[in-house]
């Protein structure tokens, strides 16, 4: 009784409205926005200057165990914004770093000859753990996915919402392929678009 | 040239995220430490905008940061540039870049850090022109408020790091922000309003804590401890603190293996702490995920009201949360 008083007056104070940076994505249309789907582990960070030499970036390769999307191939390489060159090192508040051995299925973007880069610019990275109780591979940023139609707050600590054993995530990605297409994010943001409108 | 100097921490050791890097085993906080900041703004309009509207923006943005009674910051619009942002060429460059492809981001600030002097060497925000853009005074339907996003990037600019004092919701297939209460918070809202042109309790309390003034450290106090599952730390906990005299709302993390807090910049009164695991996405919006952040516990109410003393703390505060499983 007393936790739901409190829960209330939390609620109402927060107000409606909010800000920035990113445009976020429900797991669906990571998926369906995503050309290359693979989980696999980091073997090479290697920073560069780009585009004539105005900024650093970092090209990540990374072994594939699996491919849920995309042609298989034994290694994959994409860019992330940043990287050290020397002593000197370029940092993008909210981009993804990775290391030599991290373990991860990331799901890129990719087009055409470019190099592939993260979706949304941190939200296609799943990172994977060896949870030491149970010694079971387990991808640990919860996936926010729709139970139905109907409008749904996502309220942090769910029960359902939990790190899942990979064989469960892959489960997963592979479930939200066989959604249609209409998932596209373009189409979704067009939807979205015309009904702040109203 | 070297513009400002970042102090050399150990490990984060208070509430908000500041942000901070590693470089090699240390972690470089990343704080301007001469002011004013100065700054060039592109010389070029994007996403319907032009740049002396920009550079007004700009300029308005910064003066809402600066505005904050209890932290002392400030800076100075050294001119346009040709410069664009995103260049690491030693200059401070705020402006429109057409990214098409990051067609999820609509702004981004980015450090260029000399790693042996702790040196931030030049900071710049890029702002995404292939997003529709406003500045017109109480917005417009379809376009995102330049003011507003501007607010967000200079909070990153001025060291601040992302706030999760924000919710999201499902709808139609899609995901959207409901609420926050921070300007801070990593995801958009919507295109059409202007509220995120306005600065919160957290977002004062996180700036006043990496740039504190007198009044500051005489009139806030704070509230320090751990958060523990199964009588071990939990590493990323977000904590609320909620003012029932004031209903602001200030958020914290637990940042190490400890699960060790300190919410600063408290108003005095009593408070209702709450945890929350980050499990609703977007977690590396917050941290390194080289860290080993847990997500698996549910969120709890601290079972005890905490009365914050005026420029003073409440110490040693621990908070049991239960695994979901």
């Amino acid at each position: 009784m007393r936790s739901s008083v409190l829960i209330a007056l939390l609620l109402c104070f927060t107000p409606s409205l909010s800000a920035t940076v990113l445009l976020p994505a429900e797991f669906r249309e990571i998926v369906s926005g995503s050309q290359i789907i693979v989980h696999g582990r980091v073997s090479d960070v290697r920073a560069e200057w780009s585009d004539g030499r105005r900024r650093i970036e970092s090209l990540v390769t990374i072994e594939a165990s699996s491919f849920y999307r995309g042609t298989p191939v034994r290694s994959v390489t994409f860019r992330v914004p940043g990287g050290q060159i020397g002593r000197y090192k370029s940092v993008t508040v909210g981009a993804p770093e990775f290391r030599a051995g991290d373990e991860a299925v990331l799901f890129l973007r990719s087009q055409g000859p470019a190099v592939p880069q993260v979706f949304g610019l941190n939200q296609g990275v799943f990172r994977v753990r060896v949870d030491a109780r149970s010694g079971r591979r387990l991808v640990t940023q919860p996936i926010v996915t729709a139970r139905g139609a109907a409008p749904e707050t996502v309220a942090r600590g769910a029960r359902e919402r939990r790190p899942l054993p990979l064989e469960q995530f892959a489960a997963q990605v592979r479930a939200a392929l066989q959604w249609p297409s209409s998932w596209r994010s373009p189409a979704w943001r067009s939807r979205a678009s015309r009904r702040r409108r109203t | 040239m070297a513009l400002a100097c970042v102090a050399l921490a150990s490990q984060p050791a208070s509430a908000y995220l500041k942000l901070g890097t590693r470089v090699d085993t240390r972690t470089v906080t990343l704080q301007w430490e001469e002011l004013p900041v100065r700054y060039f703004v592109t010389d070029a309009a994007g996403g319907g905008v032009t740049a002396a509207q920009l550079r007004d923006t700009v300029a308005d943005a910064f003066a809402t940061w600066h505005a904050i009674s209890t932290a002392d910051t400030s800076s100075e619009f050294v001119g346009f540039t040709n410069a664009r942002p995103n260049d690491d060429d030693g200059l401070t460059v705020i402006g429109f870049e057409n990214r098409p492809d990051q067609d999820r981001t609509l702004g981004a600030t980015s450090f260029f850090v000399d790693t042996i002097s702790g040196e931030i060497l030049e900071a710049e925000i890029f702002l995404n022109s292939s997003f529709s853009w406003s500045v017109a005074a109480s917005g417009e339907a379809n376009r995102f408020d330049l003011e507003s996003i501007a607010l967000h990037e200079i909070g990153h600019l001025l060291g601040l790091g992302h706030s999760a004092l924000g919710e999201t919701e499902l709808r139609d297939g899609g995901r959207r922000v409901l609420a926050a209460e921070t300007v801070m918070f990593p995801v958009a809202y919507s295109t059409g309003t202007i509220q995120g042109r306005t600065l919160k309790a957290d977002d004062i309390a996180g700036l006043s804590d990496i740039y504190p003034n007198l009044d500051h450290r005489r009139q806030r106090g704070s509230i320090s401890g751990r958060v523990t599952k199964s009588g071990r730390g939990v590493l990323g906990a977000h904590i609320v603190a909620f003012n029932m005299r004031t209903g602001q709302l200030i958020g914290g993390f637990s940042l190490d293996d400890d699960g060790r807090f300190v919410i600063g910049g408290l108003e005095a009164g009593p408070h209702v702490l709450r945890v929350e695991p980050l499990d609703d996405g977007d977690i590396e919006s917050f941290f390194d995920l080289t860290l080993n952040i847990d997500t698996n516990f549910s969120a709890k109410f601290h079972d005890r009201i905490v009365v914050v003393p005026r420029g003073g703390g409440t110490n040693n505060v621990e908070i049991r949360v239960e695994p979901k499983n």
